[in-house]
């Protein structure tokens, strides 16, 4: 306490100095007085009493300092002394200042734009009080624990009044689009379902008005809905009298109970408008996915709490929608929802520190070779009495001057990256809709980072240039003073170490130029070029039957078909690439079933012309005709690959398919289905994809309320779309059209992933060449320069300019060599590390690399060739420039 | 300023404050020559105290808090810079005499020779 005390008045007093300078000379003078005085008195001669006194009481110049020392904090002192003295030597050296400065903002720049996007949207606690707390209860497959199964509204219930690990427990489902009406105007929206007993759980209440009742979470008594905030302004003005009031949600008044609170965002789904109830109906318990959020009560793990919902739902029976299969599994919330990106985003900052620890080795170059050229300054002070300690602290002091500079413009450099990342990767790639913003935590990481390269960079040339040798350096003078072997030693590990980092990069980027070409030509199953495509959802009373909804899409294909321009029309379910599927559970008739729930596959309900148009390739059988209609025999098509699943060798035509009745998604039983044709596998999802089990069934046998239209023609984007709003608003005023886009423009985006990551990996590969380029230049252009006297003499005995080039090259080309070896066996050794990393995992969509091997020969060869060039070129142009010095010239040079 | 030089001042501020504070209590607010002379007096003359240990250790106990310090005129018209004790001060005096007892006590114990063996 008391040390703290005086710790802080020594501080203050660094700011006070010369008034307590003063004091203490007045305070010493009227002491020498007052003992002169006293001598006096005894009896002494005045010189007598000034001699006596001065005698006693010691140096006054050595008290001063001895004062000065206790007075304030002395390193302190000092380390403002070598930041003045570091300043102005940096402002004198305007080049070398600005150059080093510019590659740590790189460097730091890329590494805090990485970070804050790590921070936001991995990092950041989710915006709910105390969400490190909240967890989300799921089930998953015993077989796959990664693999999550369906959790019934049921099982929730059950978990809901039987668990006693948790504060409360709320459900929700996936935010839908639908049409809102309001004050006569339409719009979609997002529209959630939710317990009431989810606000509760978040901690977020309501702004206004009440939540759901119990009651209300039944169908037929769920037309009640809960505004945002957001929604509540802009559409309603704030007006509190919209409570009570109702709303049209497609064509279904609600009554509006409350308002959710301003502070209320998800960021991991999209933000809804609109909440209503997660109406539970018993007869459709075990249909669809319920998403459970629970707060952990305290002191219970989240393994505890897995362990208790396990076991409650072992006792649940199959009938009330317990599953055999499945177990019960409780992970963080932030984790569960944004870990999928973690793995790519982690990815990007290993390249980044790449960056970052090339213009460390870059910068320590310069710095080194500064140091050399500052050795008569170093000698000079150590002939002067400075320590080895304060040559290696002034240094040091230098370099983090240079850092803090570097990390500041880094920072703004970051903030800009940071958008430009956010700007520029794929929708739907980062997990939340957080802000990447400049905060305290970014701040710190830079500062950290700053530090970490003032260290980096600056240890080592701190170390060699304040080896002074004060015998040899005053006797040979400064022009002898050439650097030493341990010097130069370390200048050509630094350029092997560059060179090697570059290696890493550069390989890095040709593996995602190769996986990303690759991608571009993998095949896709089908082709349209020019073909719009565009969907409708049907809602309201008037389509509830599959009769209804075949026929809508029959009239609106057909009408579609007639107008001019357009050549061809088709409908189907989902098309490739768009993610649109069904699924069903599926056995072969008359043989044991594969798994005890049947084989799961993908589904389409496409029409006759479907194949046709989107040119999928029938391996064998027929495409759908015409004649399979509602009342004909059931057909399907399978893809190439669920024929391999099925069937393996066998031929699977004329075989009989039957759907397993699964309550967990929600597929009635059907009647058995004839397969009558193989088509080649076609993307589903992405290009990037592990191929699916897909079947196809005819449109007319199996109608459903959504599907997406596919026409080619030949008229301009804009004339076909106004021609496609007319005719379907025609055919249903309340039927929108969405989703529309052109066949190009799905494959573009499926692309969309690869693009960025081999956009931002080149960005780095080419940064980093840029920086190892200049440190290379640097570093052979201090060589060169450092022997132009030697070089002289040579030529002087007889030395061909031409030889003195080579002898140039000679040594550039050696370190060039041992770094790309060691580049090379760095890489090698990476690539199997972060193999499991890289690439697809079945089930999964997170692969980064696409039909290239980890140690892909090409992409190395060319890192390597690409390098060596860029060394070859770098390094030329001092030499040549060391090769045509004249001999008088050099000798005379100092 | 070698690190020995500094360890050997150190011990001696140690007990050099203690007189400080001792005087102080016992004289009243005084100047720093003041300090000095009753110091040496009250050692018989034994010890000598210089500025360059008398007055880092006026500065650090004031920084601590022990003391304080105002101008003022002494009693031959000088100006003259007087420390006093601060409550703080005083309670560090306390604890500091006892400690001082104790650690004499415990050394005279084993200095005294018949002590032990009785």
């Amino acid at each position: 306490m008391r040390y703290l005390r005086a710790l802080i008045t020594r501080f203050a007093e660094l700011f006070r100095k010369p008034r307590r300078e003063r004091e203490l000379v007045a305070e010493m003078e009227s002491h020498l007085q007052m003992h002169i005085d006293d001598n006096l008195r005894s009896g002494m001669t005045p010189q007598e009493a000034r001699r006596q006194a001065l005698l006693r009481l010691g140096g006054i110049e050595q008290t001063k300092e001895i004062y000065r020392d206790r007075k304030s904090l002395p390193i302190i002192e000092s380390l403002l002394r070598d930041l003045r003295y570091g300043l102005r030597v940096l402002r004198k050296n305007p080049g070398f200042t600005t150059v080093a400065v510019l590659t740590l903002a790189i460097g730091i720049g890329a590494n805090t734009a990485i970070f804050s996007v790590l921070e936001s949207q991995l990092w950041r606690p989710l915006p709910f009080p105390d969400s490190e707390r909240l967890v989300d209860a799921h089930v998953v497959l015993r077989e796959n624990l990664r693999q999550w199964g369906v959790l019934s509204s049921s099982v929730y219930k059950t978990w809901r009044e039987r668990s006693h690990s948790f504060t409360n427990l709320g459900a929700y489902d996936y935010p839908a689009n639908r049409n809102l009406t309001a004050g006569g105007t339409s719009e979609r929206v997002q529209v959630m379902p939710v317990t009431s007993s989810l606000w509760d759980t978040l901690e977020v209440p309501l702004e206004t008005g009440r939540g759901f009742l119990p009651e209300e979470e039944t169908p037929g008594r769920d037309r009640v809905a809960i505004l945002t905030d957001a929604l509540w302004q802009t559409r309603f003005a704030s007006d509190n009298s919209v409570i009570g009031k109702p709303i049209v949600l497609d064509g279904q008044p609600y009554i509006v109970v409350g308002v959710a609170s301003p502070g209320l965002h998800f960021e991991y789904i999209d933000e809804p408008a609109i909440f209503v109830p997660l109406a539970m109906e018993p007869s459709e318990q075990a249909l669809r996915n319920t998403y459970v959020i629970a707060r952990l009560a305290p002191g219970v793990s989240p393994e505890q709490a897995r362990a208790e919902l396990a076991g409650i739902l072992e006792t649940i029976p199959k009938s009330g929608g317990g599953q055999a299969e499945s177990t019960a599994s409780v992970t963080n919330l932030r984790e569960t929802w944004t870990g999928f990106a973690a793995r790519s985003l982690f990815f990007f900052a290993g390249a980044v520190l790449l960056v970052l620890l090339i213009a460390c080795v870059n910068n320590a170059g310069l710095l080194l070779a500064r140091g050399l050229g500052r050795q008569r300054e170093f000698t000079l002070r150590a002939a002067l009495g400075a320590g080895r300690g304060t040559l290696i602290r002034q240094s040091l002091v230098e370099s983090l001057i240079l850092s803090l500079a570097g990390g500041a413009a880094g920072t703004l450099l970051g903030l800009w990256g940071a958008a430009a990342f956010a700007a520029f990767i794929p929708q739907d790639t980062l997990p939340r809709n957080s802000h990447i913003a400049l905060d305290a935590r970014v701040l710190l990481f830079a500062l950290a980072v700053s530090i970490f390269s003032a260290l980096l960079t600056g240890v080592v040339p701190a170390l060699l240039s304040s080896r002074v040798d004060l015998n040899n350096a005053l006797r040979q003078g400064a022009s002898a003073l050439s650097s030493g072997r341990s010097q130069n030693r370390t200048r050509s590990s630094l350029v092997i170490i560059e060179v090697a980092l570059a290696l890493v990069l550069l390989f890095g980027a040709g593996l995602f130029l190769r996986s990303f070409v690759r991608l571009e030509q993998a095949p896709r199953g089908f082709d349209a070029p020019g073909a719009l495509s565009f969907r409708v959802s049907l809602r309201g009373e008037s389509y509830a039957q599959p009769e209804q909804q075949h026929r809508y899409f029959r009239s609106l294909t057909d009408q579609l078909g007639t107008l001019p321009g357009v050549q061809a029309v088709t409908v189907g379910t989902g098309i490739p690439l768009d993610g649109h599927t069904l699924s069903a559970s599926l056995n072969v008739a008359g043989r044991p079933p594969r798994r005890k729930h049947g084989t799961g596959v993908l589904t389409y309900a496409v029409a006759p012309n479907f194949f046709g148009f989107l040119h999928m390739h029938l391996l064998a059988g027929r495409a759908f005709a015409p004649q399979d209609s509602g009342t004909s025999p059931r057909v399907a098509i399978i893809s190439r690959n669920t024929a391999h699943t099925l069937f393996g060798s066998e031929d699977p035509l004329g075989k009989v398919l039957e759907f397993v009745p699964d309550e967990r998604r929600g597929v009635p039983a059907e009647a058995p289905s004839q397969i009558v044709g193989v088509s080649e596998n076609a993307q589903v999802f992405g290009a990037n994809e592990v191929p699916f089990d897909v079947i196809y069934f005819p449109f007319s046998q199996h109608p459903s309320s959504a599907a997406d239209i596919v026409i080619s023609s030949n008229l301009p984007r804009g004339a076909l779309l106004g021609a496609i709003r007319e005719t379907a608003y025609a055919l249903d005023k309340d039927q929108p059209v969405f989703d529309v886009h052109t066949m190009d423009d799905l494959i573009s985006s499926s692309l969309g992933g690869a693009r960025f990551d081999l956009l931002l990996v080149a960005c780095l590969a080419i940064v980093g060449l840029t920086l190892v380029s200049v440190g290379i230049f640097g570093t052979v252009a201090y060589f060169v320069q450092q022997r132009t006297r030697e070089f002289g003499i040579r030529l002087v005995l007889g030395a061909t300019p031409a030889g003195i080039l080579r002898h140039a090259l000679k040594r550039s080309f050696v370190m060039g060599f041992v770094g790309l070896l060691s580049g090379v066996v760095v890489s090698l050794a990476l690539g199997r590390v972060l193999r499991g990393v890289l690439y697809l995992v079945p089930g999964e969509h997170t692969g980064m690399l696409y039909g290239v091997k980890i140690y892909d020969p090409l992409s190395m060869s060319f890192a390597c060739i690409l390098l060596f060039a860029v060394l070859t070129l770098a390094s030329y142009i001092p030499a040549v420039r060391a090769a045509r010095v004249e001999p008088t010239v050099a000798l005379r040079y100092e | 300023m070698g690190d020995k030089a500094a360890e050997k001042r150190d011990v001696w501020q140690g007990t050099l404050a203690l007189m400080v504070l001792k005087t102080l209590q016992a004289m009243g607010p005084l100047h720093g020559y003041g300090i000095a002379r009753r110091i040496e007096q009250t050692s018989g003359d034994l010890l000598a105290v210089n500025y360059g240990t008398l007055y880092p250790a006026l500065l650090k106990l004031e920084q601590e808090g022990y003391i304080s310090s105002e101008w003022g005129f002494s009693d031959n018209n000088r100006k003259a810079k007087y420390y006093k004790l601060t409550r703080a001060g005083r309670k560090q005096l306390n604890k500091e005499e006892r400690e001082w007892e104790q650690t004499t006590a415990i050394l005279a114990r084993f200095l005294a020779p018949g002590e032990e063996r009785s």
